[in-house]
């Protein structure tokens, strides 16, 4: 899942997907939690953003690819992040010693977040930070986060997609 | 001291629990608040009116770990329009889960901003707990804390302050859960169906 579009080596395969979501249209969630408590499991905004967070709950990889600001995701990605909210119930549950969220049908994955735009190692500590807090939210079995600059993306994310061939046939 | 512009960061501005917190705050800071929520629209505009304060209030709840997208979006607006005058900025953050130590994270991301942008940084209240303890027998803990905020700030002595419910996690929980159900109920939806396993179909 890319806020930018990427030129892949690999597009189509049974068990991969792409998703650019520079290229859909997906509105700020409202904070209304109808996804827990009116429609359960399902957004009550109907833009493209449903389509998303399927792949997002089922995935057992993901490999999230998104620029950086002030070590955060950058607008594109954190507006899906926010919306995938519906994938997990409103219930709690101590996870690693935290309150945390249970979670509907969501795959532990292993997370790869390649993340561009930022060269200062402050910076780069804070975004690593927020992944970290990530993990235990977004069901990452584990996660790793890989600095790239913008020219360089399509070669880290083939390179992950190489690795990723070779171990699942 | 003087006068305080609050911006309320939450999605959900006039119906947010961040709206109450504002209001708690205004009540307990003695020089003038003026209140004002960031909407799509009226962005460049309040990057203009900063100038006029010292102080800035960014009162907003916690977003999968950090701010809430739109609040990111003015950050970056204000990036680009700066103000001649930079006030020092305060922060007001609430998240739903018991512990305020996962405010951390948007704590440092707006810290971040500010010393790239120049913006002095001023006092932190993390709260935890925050969907709810408004509505608990809790409520005098959040006052509390709001009004110890509302001092440092008033008084330039800065400070980060957490404050959450004074229970144990499964307490908490336990809590939480019947908070929810109940929520459900309001809609007509029972807690079997809130705790459906699927997604979209
Ligand atoms: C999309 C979304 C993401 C959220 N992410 C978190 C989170 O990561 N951690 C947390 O503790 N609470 C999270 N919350 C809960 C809110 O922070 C909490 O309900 C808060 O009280 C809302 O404040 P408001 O009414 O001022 O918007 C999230 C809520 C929504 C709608």
């Amino acid at each position: 899942m890319s806020d930018r579009p990427l030129d892949l080596a690999i597009r189509q395969a049974p068990e991969l997907h792409y998703i650019d979501l520079s290229e859909l249209k997906i509105s700020n969630c409202t904070g209304c939690f109808g996804c827990w408590t009116r429609t359960p499991g399902k957004c009550v905004i109907r833009d493209d953003a449903p389509r998303v967070y399927p792949y997002i709950a089922k995935s057992e990889e993901v490999v999230y690819i998104t620029k950086v600001i002030y070590g955060g995701y950058d607008t594109i990605m954190k507006t899906m992040l926010e919306r995938a909210i519906p994938i997990q119930q409103a219930f709690i549950r101590i996870h690693r010693g935290e309150t945390h969220h249970i979670q509907r049908n969501v795959a532990p994955k292993k997370a790869t977040i390649i993340a561009y735009g930022s060269t200062d190692p402050e910076e780069q500590d804070l975004f690593r930070q927020l992944v970290a807090r990530n993990a235990c939210n977004m069901n990452f079995a584990s996660h790793e986060v890989i600095f790239t600059t913008e020219e360089m993306i399509d070669n880290t994310v083939n390179n992950i997609l190489k690795q990723w061939e070779t171990s699942s046939f | 001291m003087g006068n305080i512009f609050i911006l309320n960061g939450s999605p959900r501005a006039s119906k947010s629990n961040s709206k109450q917190y504002a209001e708690i705050f205004s009540k307990n800071y003695l020089q003038e608040t003026i209140y004002k929520a960031i909407s799509k629209t009226n962005q460049v505009q309040l990057c203009r009116e900063l100038s006029h304060y010292s102080d800035v209030l960014f009162v907003f709840p916690l977003y999968a770990d950090a701010l809430p997208v739109g609040l990111l979006h003015f950050l970056k607006t204000l990036e680009t329009n700066l103000p001649e005058h930079k006030p020092t900025v305060s922060i007001l953050i609430n998240c739903g889960f018991l512990e305020p130590e996962q405010n951390e994270v948007a704590v440092k991301i707006i810290h971040l901003f500010c010393r790239r942008n120049g913006f002095p940084i001023g006092s932190t209240l993390m709260l935890g707990s925050g969907e709810a303890i408004l509505k608990s027998p809790f409520k005098y803990i959040a006052i509390r804390n709001i009004r110890k905020l509302a001092k440092c700030i008033a008084s330039g002595n800065h400070q980060t302050i957490q404050a959450t419910m004074p229970l144990p996690k499964f307490l908490f929980r336990l809590a939480a859960n019947k908070y929810w159900t109940k929520y459900g109920q309001k809609f007509g939806i029972t807690k079997k169906q809130m705790q459906t396993m699927e997604t979209e179909g």
